[in-house]
């Protein structure tokens, strides 16, 4: 098994908006890890599970590490994510006895919505890659992230969910509303009001909803600390500097703006940006790229070339010194393990660097 | 009654699937050709990056509502406007709705709350089509929805009835069914699935059409299939040196294998628009509605 000098796999983060190619490229790159001689796993959290398809993974691969038989020097896994395993998971490690994790497991605001609590995807995305990191069994770790065309999105998940258990909303949330017989007790201490009061909040939100919330932040309290302490260490593994960010995006000239803001976030944020991926660049071809009531296909392939060609030079003179590597539009689809290696004959150049 | 005239007379239109398919110039297509059926159309975007308006050959809105041609309009929609819209309905004093919008509480709970931003998307469009809110220069007929990438489409159309299993009494839960039963019902509320014939995106189409019929019960209306490649002409392609023509077969032997694989399992109606050369505004969008209009103005609902 082969380590980083730190002992620390080290790893790259593919991110970009919906459509551009990151599973493949995570996968082509995970494939060039492992010729190299690294053991790696590549995990993605795509909610479609492309990359089973791609890898030849089945569903056997949902949220444990299937190994890939490429034949490379060093291993390939592959593991598909699960936003709700990897939320259980934690609750478990993090409830201070069994009966607390089973509390919240079987509350039925938890059971119905945890999965879709927004930004619990992104986050247990980055959960589960600081849980793989530091078990270091894995030299390389290559993580296609959620599709999104808001790629901040899944940076801010730790920031938000720490914002979120930070606000208040949940020290309101803790104090125990209701009494054992499932009474309100600010309403008891009320009297007569109180009833009315009570009377008013079941007429507007019914009391079974405010009861079934309250008894999930009660029962999620014990687990504050140590998910607020591990969202921490989940950002600094982010912005250390064995992890690096490889922005995927496609050459048209109307993705360039957004693709800059986005490379200038991250660096401004202090995480570690690779060189810009500008995926599926048609090639260029002869013919008048024209529009018209005439066009012909070598017309449109034309056509493509010069916008592929005009978006290439935009973006490199944008990107000005920040290394960019570009792809072509393979004629095949990666959906096999040959076309993947010859993607990741196209990306290795301009990505590793020994 | 052509397909065309069965989505004209819906309330709300959701047009979905996967990242990068086209599904803002589908929406922007059909506005047109709806508008053109003589109903009043609203297209709404929920995505914080404004884009639609490019299709629209107008400027970015900040929110506000656009007239983007006769009968078309156009809003790029905040749902935490929506909520705050909501808060200041119940509270009415401006400085309340300005402590409970301002405060770090009202923030977080509108980012985490699960499926919230979703029912205030879903519902704001419900209280346009039954003129339940004001709208300047009057209320749409239909509402286009240009809706977030397919792992969000389901959790969108699927949030009211996630809701109403969660909460079960109450006005909330009133509201969260009332919801989901405007989206399931068929004669409210249209569902447009955008695709390319490429697999992963056609895996996806199949996996929503999948999820659809698991959370809500039904069917999309249409499946729009677009950016498919010229068919392969072998001496025009002679012409243009072995990558180009390589790249041409290859590309339109892959949208071949897609549309049979479509025809064999995509039970209802299709539409199919060519790529073309033209550039992203409102002439690409001019560009493919023939074929759209095509594909859904036959009276007998061809596919």
């Amino acid at each position: 098994m082969t380590m980083s000098p730190s002992g620390a796999a080290g790893l790259d983060i593919v991110v970009g908006a919906g459509g551009v190619g990151k599973t493949t490229i995570a996968a082509a790159l995970a494939l060039d890890w492992a010729h190299r001689g690294h053991d790696t796993l590549v995990m993605t959290f795509d909610p479609s599970l492309r990359l089973k398809d791609t890898l030849g993974v089945g569903d056997a691969a949902r949220d444990r590490e299937v190994a890939v038989g490429t034949g490379t020097t060093g291993r390939l896994a592959a593991s598909l994510l699960d936003a709700r395993a990897t939320f259980d998971r934690l609750v478990v490690r993090y409830a201070p006895d069994r009966d607390a994790a089973e509390r919240i497991l079987a509350n039925r605001y938890y059971a119905n919505l945890s999965g879709s609590l927004a930004g619990v995807l992104e986050y247990m995305a980055v959960e589960r890659l600081y849980e793989v990191a530091s078990e270091g069994r894995y030299g390389r770790v290559v993580l296609d992230t959620p599709p999104t065309r808001q790629a901040l999105d899944f940076l801010e998940a730790p920031q938000r969910i720490v914002g979120f258990l930070d606000s208040g909303a949940l020290r309101i949330a803790l104090k125990p509303w209701f009494d054992e017989h499932g009474r309100l007790v600010t309403a008891r201490r009320l009297g007569p009001f109180g009833r009315g009061l009570e009377a008013l909040l079941d007429r507007l939100v019914g009391l079974g909803v405010l009861r079934d919330m309250a008894e999930f932040f009660l029962a999620f309290g014990p687990l504050y600390d140590g998910f607020r302490e591990r969202a921490h260490r989940v950002e600094a593994l982010l912005r250390s500097a064995g992890t690096r960010f490889l922005l995927v995006t496609r050459p048209d000239e109307e993705r360039l703006p957004e693709t800059l803001f986005f490379a200038r976030r991250l660096q401004e944020a202090g995480y570690h940006v690779g060189p810009v991926i500008i995926n599926m660049c048609h090639p260029q071809a002869p013919g008048r790229p024209g529009l018209g009531r005439t066009t012909t296909a070598a017309d449109l392939l034309a056509w493509l070339g010069a916008r592929d060609e005009r978006g290439l030079r935009a973006f490199r003179q944008r990107l000005g010194s920040h290394p960019s590597v570009d792809l072509p539009l393979l004629s095949g689809e990666p959906n096999d393990l040959a076309t993947l290696d010859e993607l990741r004959r196209s990306l290795a150049p301009g990505l590793v660097s020994g | 009654m052509s397909l065309l005239d069965l989505l004209a007379d819906r309330r709300l239109v959701v047009v979905t699937g996967k990242g990068g398919v086209g599904k803002s110039l589908t929406s922007a297509a059909l506005g047109r050709l709806i508008a053109g059926r003589g109903r009043r159309v609203l297209l709404m975007e929920v995505d914080p990056r404004e884009s639609l308006h490019e299709l629209a050959g107008v400027a970015p809105s900040g929110g506000d509502v656009l007239e983007v041609a006769a009968g078309l309009r156009l809003q790029n929609l905040q749902p935490v406007h929506v909520l705050e819209a909501v808060v200041r309905e119940h509270l009415k004093l401006d400085v309340l709705v300005r402590r409970v919008t301002g405060s770090p509480v009202f923030t977080h709970f509108v980012d985490a709350a699960p499926g919230l931003k979703e029912l205030a998307v879903l519902g704001h469009a419900y209280r346009l089509s039954r003129g339940l809110t004001r709208f300047p220069g009057g209320p749409p007929d239909v509402v286009v929805l240009d809706a977030p990438a397919t792992g969000h489409g389901v959790s969108l159309l699927g949030a009211p009835s996630a809701a109403a299993h969660v909460i079960t009494d109450g006005p909330f839960a009133h509201m969260a069914s009332e919801l989901a039963a405007f989206i399931s019902a068929p004669s409210e509320t249209a569902i447009v699935v955008v695709t390319l014939a490429e697999e992963m995106p056609v895996q996806e189409a199949l996996e929503l059409r999948d999820a659809l019929g698991r959370s809500l019960a039904r069917v999309p209306d249409l499946l729009v299939i677009n950016a498919l490649f010229p068919p392969f002409e072998r001496e025009a392609a002679a012409g243009l040196g072995p990558v180009l023509a390589d790249l041409w077969r290859e590309r339109r032997a892959i949208n071949e294998r897609e549309l049979a694989r479509l025809e064999r399992t995509w039970v209802g109606p299709r539409a199919s628009l060519p790529l073309v050369p033209v550039p992203r505004g409102p002439s690409l969008v001019a560009a493919i509605v023939p074929a759209l209009s095509e594909a859904v103005g036959h009276d007998g609902r061809s596919s």
